[in-house]
Order: C-alpha cells, then structure tokens, then sequence
C-alpha cells in the first residue's frame, strides 16, 4: 500500500464518522454560513453609509422654524452616514427632550437648531446651532461635523462657504480685517479648486485616479469643523478622563464574549462524564438527581465568575476603565451576566448529545451573538430596520453589554431603570434556560 | 417481622430501546448473601436487565421487590444507597487519586462525614492501593483500576451490589484479587448480582446462575441445575450454556 492509498482510506474512513452525527455536521457546515449571513447584515447595515462610513444617530431640534432652518434640517436627512430624529413623520423634539435624553445616555448626540438661524444665514452670520454631546465619542463627533458641513452647504446653496471659512478663521484668531479678505478670496480659491478637482487641465486629468471628476469631488469632507457650532458636553462627572467610548465598549465587549467561550466547556461537562461512566454511577448513588446539573451549574458559575472579575481586573489596571468605581454594582452585574452565561452553557450540555454537536452550537451561538449583541462594535450606533433592533434586543449579550455600558459609560447606578431591566431581561433567561435544560435533563438522562 | 430470604425478586420486568425489545420479559428471584451470576452471550440484555434494577432505565415494565417492598430506584434516594453499581467503564476520574475517587464517592453516596476516612481507607484495603492512594488514577495500570472501580462501588456497604462485567481487560492476578474481594464481601453478608460472559468465572465465583438469553430469562439455578434443564444432567456449565441458547453467532447490541 503507497502512501497515497493509505491516506485516502483514512480520511474516507474519518468523513464516514463525520457525516454520522448529522446535526453535529449541520451545525459545522451551519456555521459560517450563519457567520457570513450575520456579519454581512450587521455590516450593511453598520457601514451603509456614504463611503462604507458607519450611521450615526443624530437628534435634531428646530427651534426656529424658518424655511431655512427646515431646508438645513432637510438637508440633513438627506446626508446618508446619519440618521436624524425624530423621523419627518414623527413629532418634532424639544431642546429640553434633548438635552434630557443626551444626560440619561439614550441619545449621545443632539444638534439644537436656536431661533434667528434663518435670519442669521439670510445674513452671511453664525447661526445658533448647539451640540450637545457625550464628550468621549470622537468617531461619532467627526461624522456628526462632516454631515454638518454637507447640510449646511446644501442649505445655503453653495453660498456658506465663504461666511463658514470666515467664521473658522476668526475662532482661531485671525483679524476681522483678515477674515475679510479671505473671504473675498473665497470664490477664486473655490473655482480654482473646482477646476484643479474637475480635471479641465490635461496635465492633471492624466494624474488623478479615474474616479475623479467635477461630480465627485467631496470638498466638504475637509472642513468637517467648520460649521460653527457650540458643543455643550454632558458627561457622567464620574467617568475616568481618559476613558473613550470605543475602549469602554471593548473592554465590555470582550469581557462579555471572553466569558461566554470561557464557560464552553461546560457545555460538554455532562457528556464527559456520560462517556466516561461516572454518570452512570453518579445517577445511581443516592444523591438527589437534580443536584448533579445544580453542581455542575454552581461549578461554571464559580469559575465564570472569578474569570470575569480577573478580566475587569486586568482591564482596570491596564486601561484605567474604572471597574471597581462601584462594587455594588459591579457584584450585580457580574452575577447576573455569569448566571445567564453559565444557563445557556448548562441548556446546550443538556441538548447535545454528542461533544460535536455541543462545542458546534455553542460556537455558532457564542460568535452571532456577540456580534449582535455589541461586543465587537456599538450596535446601538448602528442604524437598524425594526428586525434588526428586535433580533439584537434577543440576544443575551445585548442586555450584557447594555448592563455594562451603562456602569462603565454612562455611569448608572444599579437603582438605574436601565440597569434593573438589563439585569431582569438576563435572570428571566436563567429562570427559562434552568427549566428548559431540567425538562431536558429529565428526558435524556434521566429517562422520565 | 422476620428477613425475608429473597432481597430482591424480578417479575416480568421489560424494556424496549424505542422500537428494539431489549427484555422481553425477567423474572428472577436473588437471595440474601448470595452471588447470583447473570450469564448470557453478548446482546442478551443483561446490562439492561441491569441497569433497570438500578433505577437508570425507569421507564420498565414489570415490577421490582427489594426486602419484600415494591422498589423504585429511579425515584426514590433512599432506595438507591441500598445499591452498589460498579458499571462495565471505569467510571473513575483520572485527573484525581485513589484517595480523592473514594472521598469523592462515599460523599456522594451519603456517607457521614466523621466516616469517610474510615469508608476511605476500607476502599483501599479492599482495592490493595493503600500504597498507591495518592497517586492519580491516570497512572494506574488497568486492574488497578478495575479493583477501584469495584472499591467505590462498595463504599457505602450497600445491601445489593451490581457488578456489569468487572473483569473486562484485566490480567488473571487482578482478576484473582477481585473474586477473592467478592468472596470477601459475600462473607460479609453483601449479596452481589454478577454479569458475565465468561462461564469460567460464573462457575467460579456465583451461587446461583441466571442464562438470559435473547431478553428472555431461560434458566435459573447452580450449574448442576441449569445441566438438568438443559436435558443434559451432569454437563459443565459452558455445555449446559450452548444447550440452552444455542450455537450460532450473537451481534452486540
């Protein structure tokens, strides 16, 4: 027998055993398919905007009411990379609604567009615009400036530039008198721009990439911070200084899935020892039966949890994230988060009925919830249809990292409305998951 | 009240795997202090039969006594700490020494704490590793776990001990050691159901037989009996065996 021949019969004789398990081999197949389905969904949605730039969620109040206002409004709505509320068919928001829903955490960004804004764009002037913001999210910040920049150019039909360019140029310290010959500047800097970008000279037709023309030259997208806008910061007095968002929400994040992979095991503890035989003869000794699956529970509960406070732990000292600010909380949600973790571990350990098929689900579901949930990115930036927020608001590490966020972002007390029902949507889980894998417990290893 | 002389009686016990009847139908009486050996050519049922009495298959037809009382394991904890089980795995725990596998054990078999090291060091005893006690399991050779398996079984000093084909892969002195440790226990006043293949060891070690055949008990009695109901008095027990259940080939379950 050649090599060649040998090796065939072996991996013959390893996809015969593979293919056995049929669910253990759907699952397999299942899972990048899910994966690839998922993610390509997320990031759709997440990365639909213009340029594969992420949505961001704007909350606009037009306090003034003038055509002009509603044209920027408009005009807003109509950049791609945000998504501005209240909806046009919604009712219109209050700067007070605003700035209450900016405190409370549910809205991160709301634009206040005061009275006079018409009058003082009629005028060449600064309009009134407020920014109130949480401070730490600098992506968002960015995007919110350059779809200012967009709208407000659009609104003004063009004739902005010259009054924005002014209005930066005087922040930063230039001399009226020097604003004023800029600005008179402004229209020949402008066409010569436009001329340089539409490729009406020969020379740098043939050195710009194809893609550029007169049509698609994206100047605003330099000046993101010329709108002239006062940015008003709310922010937890609390949180540590260096702390961004982006680092709060990883930190979160993997500490969330982190903890899931690290329970994975206990979604084959009960068929080791299925296989092994001690099963056979735990069941028979004259320990209540129940208690075997409340041990092996109490067991990964145990081990998750020191996992996650060893993974807090690290990121406070690492990242200065403030974990232990408040340890009450902390405790709470620690509990919480590893006592649904460790429920979904047990339900698998109790359905699966081979190591395969338990290690198979339990990565499928692990991943896609991860992603959905927000431990890869901030899904709640993320502008989704009503199925999306139904689908993401079903995950368990959703509601994790919603706990999470809340103490590390955005501050919450445990007594927080937030926090409870975070908490109270993970514990009705535990309470559905421990009878469900007791059902199933019954009926696959106990026979009844 | 006097002890009644059976401590356990089988009657019409069945049980099917889905739509495969694994015993069709047991009726069989074990006396107190006796080893009573359950013979059968493989897929006859016998770890089934097992297993039912045990509590692991609950869902049986027929009816189970135990010291005169209707018997429900799968239920009833009190009832299991009068059964030993040492299954046909080694069901020990490698990562973990002799001493630990025993402690481990007699906790979960209800065992009081202030006698756990005795119940421990009587484990060893009974397993010969009072030498090796604190060395883990992984390093032990295969008879030195088959005896651990048959220690922890015992731990509690059930009234009934149920052994599935113990001697599974062990080398003739273990197997030696383990009859001898039967003997010992029966001496005791253990009574122990026996499941073998092996006629040898059957005729050796037990009282009374049991030929399963098929999922049907078909004789009961000591070797000279199960001859005579074989048609062929004063036949050895492996005659008597092929008498009674035939010559052709059984496939494993």
């Amino acid at each position: 027998m050649n090599t060649w021949s040998t090796a065939l019969i072996i991996a013959r004789k390893d996809l015969s055993l593979y293919r056995r398990d049929r669910t253990g081999l759907l699952l397999g197949l299942l899972l990048p398919v899910v994966l690839v389905a998922v993610f390509g969904s997320v990031m759709k949605f997440a990365f639909g905007g213009e340029g594969g730039m992420p949505r961001v969620t704007l909350w606009v109040a037009d306090e003034d009411g003038s055509p002009e206002s509603q044209k920027f409004v408009g005009a807003l709505r109509n950049v791609s990379m945000i998504s501005v509320r209240p909806r046009a068919n919604q009712d219109p928001a209050t700067a007070a609604a605003l700035r209450g829903k900016v405190n409370d955490g549910e809205a991160h960004h709301a634009l206040l567009v005061g009275e006079g804004f018409g009058e003082a764009l009629s005028e060449a002037k600064e309009p009134p615009l407020v920014l109130v913001r949480d401070p730490g999210r600098l992506m968002e910040d960015r995007l919110i400036g350059i779809a200012m920049m967009q709208a407000m150019m659009s609104a003004g039909d063009g004739r902005s530039m010259s009054w924005m360019m002014g209005s930066m140029m005087r922040r930063n310290g230039m001399s009226e008198q020097g604003v004023k010959r800029l600005q008179a500047s402004m229209e020949a800097v402008q066409s010569v721009i436009g001329m340089f970008a539409g490729g009406s000279d020969p020379e740098l037709r043939s050195e710009t990439a194809p893609a550029a023309s007169a049509d698609n030259f994206d100047m605003t997208a330099m000046f993101e911070g010329m709108v002239p806008v006062t940015k008003e910061d709310v922010a937890p007095p609390d949180r540590p200084k260096n702390l961004g968002f982006q680092l709060a929400q990883s930190v979160s994040g993997m500490c969330v899935m982190m903890l899931m992979f690290g329970l994975m095991a206990c979604s084959s503890m009960l068929l080791v020892e299925r296989d092994q035989g001690t099963l056979r003869r735990l069941l028979v000794s004259c320990a209540p039966r129940h208690a075997l699956l409340l041990g092996k529970f109490l067991f990964c509960f145990v081990v998750g949890f020191l996992q996650l406070i060893v993974l807090f732990a690290f990121g406070e000292l690492v990242f200065s994230i403030g974990a232990f600010r408040d340890p009450l909380t902390l405790l709470a949600l620690a509990t919480t988060w590893v006592a649904a973790a460790t429920s979904f571990g047990i339900l698998i350990s109790v359905w699966a009925k081979s190591t395969k098929q338990a290690e198979g689900l339990a990565t499928l579901l692990i991943l896609v919830m991860a992603a959905l949930g927000g431990c890869w990115f901030p899904v709640q930036m993320v502008e989704l249809p009503w199925y999306g927020e139904v689908i993401t608001r079903s995950t368990l590490t959703f509601w994790a990292m919603e706990g999470f966020q809340g103490m590390f972002w955005h501050q919450k007390p445990l007594t927080d409305p937030v926090m409870l029902r975070a908490m109270a949507v993970q514990w009705g889980f535990v309470v559905i998951a421990s009878f469900a894998a007791v059902r199933l417990w019954r009926r696959r290893f106990l026979g009844t | 009240m006097t002890e009644s002389a059976d401590l356990l009686v089988v009657e019409e016990l069945r049980y099917a795997y889905g739509d495969r009847v694994a015993v069709k139908s047991a009726s069989l009486t074990c006396r107190r202090g006796e080893i009573l050996g359950l013979l059968g050519p493989n897929g006859a049922g016998k770890t089934t039969l097992l297993s039912c009495i045990a509590g692991l298959l609950p869902s049986f037809g027929g009816k189970l006594t135990f010291d005169g009382q209707p018997f429900w394991p799968a239920d009833d904890a009190p009832s299991r700490s009068r059964l030993g089980l040492v299954p046909q795995e080694l069901a020990l725990y490698g990562d973990m020494t002799g001493a630990e596998n025993l402690q481990f054990f007699a906790r979960m078999q209800g065992v009081e704490s202030a006698q756990v090291a005795g119940a421990v060091q009587r484990g060893l005893e009974l397993a010969g590793l009072v030498d090796r006690a604190s060395d883990r399991v992984s390093a032990y050779s295969g008879g030195m776990k088959r005896r651990l398996n048959l220690a922890v079984g015992d731990l509690h000093s059930p009234e009934l001990l149920l052994l599935d084909e113990p001697t599974t892969g062990v080398d003739p002195q273990s197997r030696n050691h383990l009859f001898e440790c039967l003997h010992a226990l029966r001496d005791r006043g253990r009574t122990i159901i026996y499941t073998s293949h092996y006629m040898e060891e059957v005729q050796r070690l037990c009282d009374r037989i049991v030929v399963v055949n098929e999922g049907v008990v078909i004789g009961i009695g000591t070797t000279a009996e199960l001859a005579e109901q074989a048609g062929k008095p004063g036949a050895n027990l492996e005659e008597a065996f092929l008498a009674m259940t035939g010559r052709s080939l059984r496939d494993e379950a």
